[in-house]
């Protein structure tokens, strides 16, 4: 079968995907910095390795699946051609929207956990008393 | 109420169950430290002697005085840990609450029987596993 387009495609289909996934992670690790310093303020070197990571899972995710729906079955015109470019990116589109959604929810999670930590106990305490001093208090175990 | 920064859990150390359950709790990561004392224990009695509830009741008293007992102990007892915290919350709301202190009571004044059958050795020897056995 010839499909003269098919080369033309693949190219496009490349370059596009590189350039959004590179777009896409750049943003994310820009703003999601905002978000991961004000969960570790006590070691900024925890955001940013954390951040690093989420960074490179997200390349991973996204290039490996880029690469796993490059396979056309054919263009033999250069309507098939454009249609099959454009199936392609929109299945990759979905997927990095998929990718994002599910960071912003990591981020969320990460976010919640270190707000819990701060609150007190949801139920009052029925009764006060007097500590006995000196008091014994448990070591933390490390 | 200030914020506890360390809690003492009682528990009764002549149940199987209360030992596992004190002994689940110790192996939890925590947000505040926690120690565990039997509520028949000679220390518990002197320290701890003026709360009503003490060996009828699981009791949790935080480092700053203050004491909750029955289902609120349990609940402040979910709430220092790392993984819980959020169903403490959970379950303490308009909701889930009344459920959780039923079968917090349902537990609780059953647990010698719960505890036969689940766990048969009472534990009399004091041969039961110190909590960092099972790390």
């Amino acid at each position: 079968m010839e499909t003269p387009y098919l080369v033309p495609v693949y190219a496009t289909y490349a370059v596009i995907t590189l350039g959004l996934t590179i777009f896409l992670a750049r943003t994310l690790s820009k703003n999601g910095a905002i978000f991961l310093e004000d969960v570790f303020k006590d070691t900024p070197k925890l955001a940013g390795a954390v951040n690093t990571l989420l960074v490179v899972g997200f390349y991973l995710v996204n290039l490996g699946y880029a690469a796993l729906i490059m396979k056309a079955e054919g263009a033999e015109t250069s309507v098939a051609a454009v249609e099959v470019l454009a199936w392609k990116l929109g299945a990759l589109l979905m997927s990095l929207a998929f990718m994002h959604f599910v960071n912003l929810f990591v981020f969320y999670r990460i976010r919640r956990r270190s707000r819990l930590a701060q609150l007190p106990p949801p139920v009052m305490p029925q009764m006060q008393m007097q500590m006995p001093v000196p008091q014994y208090f448990p070591q933390p175990t490390a | 109420m200030n914020v506890p920064t360390a809690l003492t859990v009682l528990y009764d150390s002549s149940c199987a169950l209360c030992i596992r359950c004190r002994d689940w709790l110790s192996r939890q990561d925590a947000f505040v430290p926690m120690r565990f004392m039997a509520c028949g224990s000679k220390q518990a009695r002197e320290i701890y002697g003026s709360v009503p509830w003490l060996g009828e009741e699981l009791v949790v008293v935080s480092d700053h005085g203050d004491v909750w007992a029955g289902p609120a102990a349990f609940i402040t007892a979910l709430w220092a840990l790392r993984e819980w915290r959020e169903w403490s919350y959970r379950i303490s709301g308009p909701e889930l609450a009344p459920l959780a202190e039923r079968f917090f009571h349902a537990i609780s004044s059953n647990r010698k029987t719960i505890a036969a059958i689940i766990a048969p050795d009472p534990c009399e020897g004091g041969t039961c596993r110190v909590p960092h056995a099972y790390r």
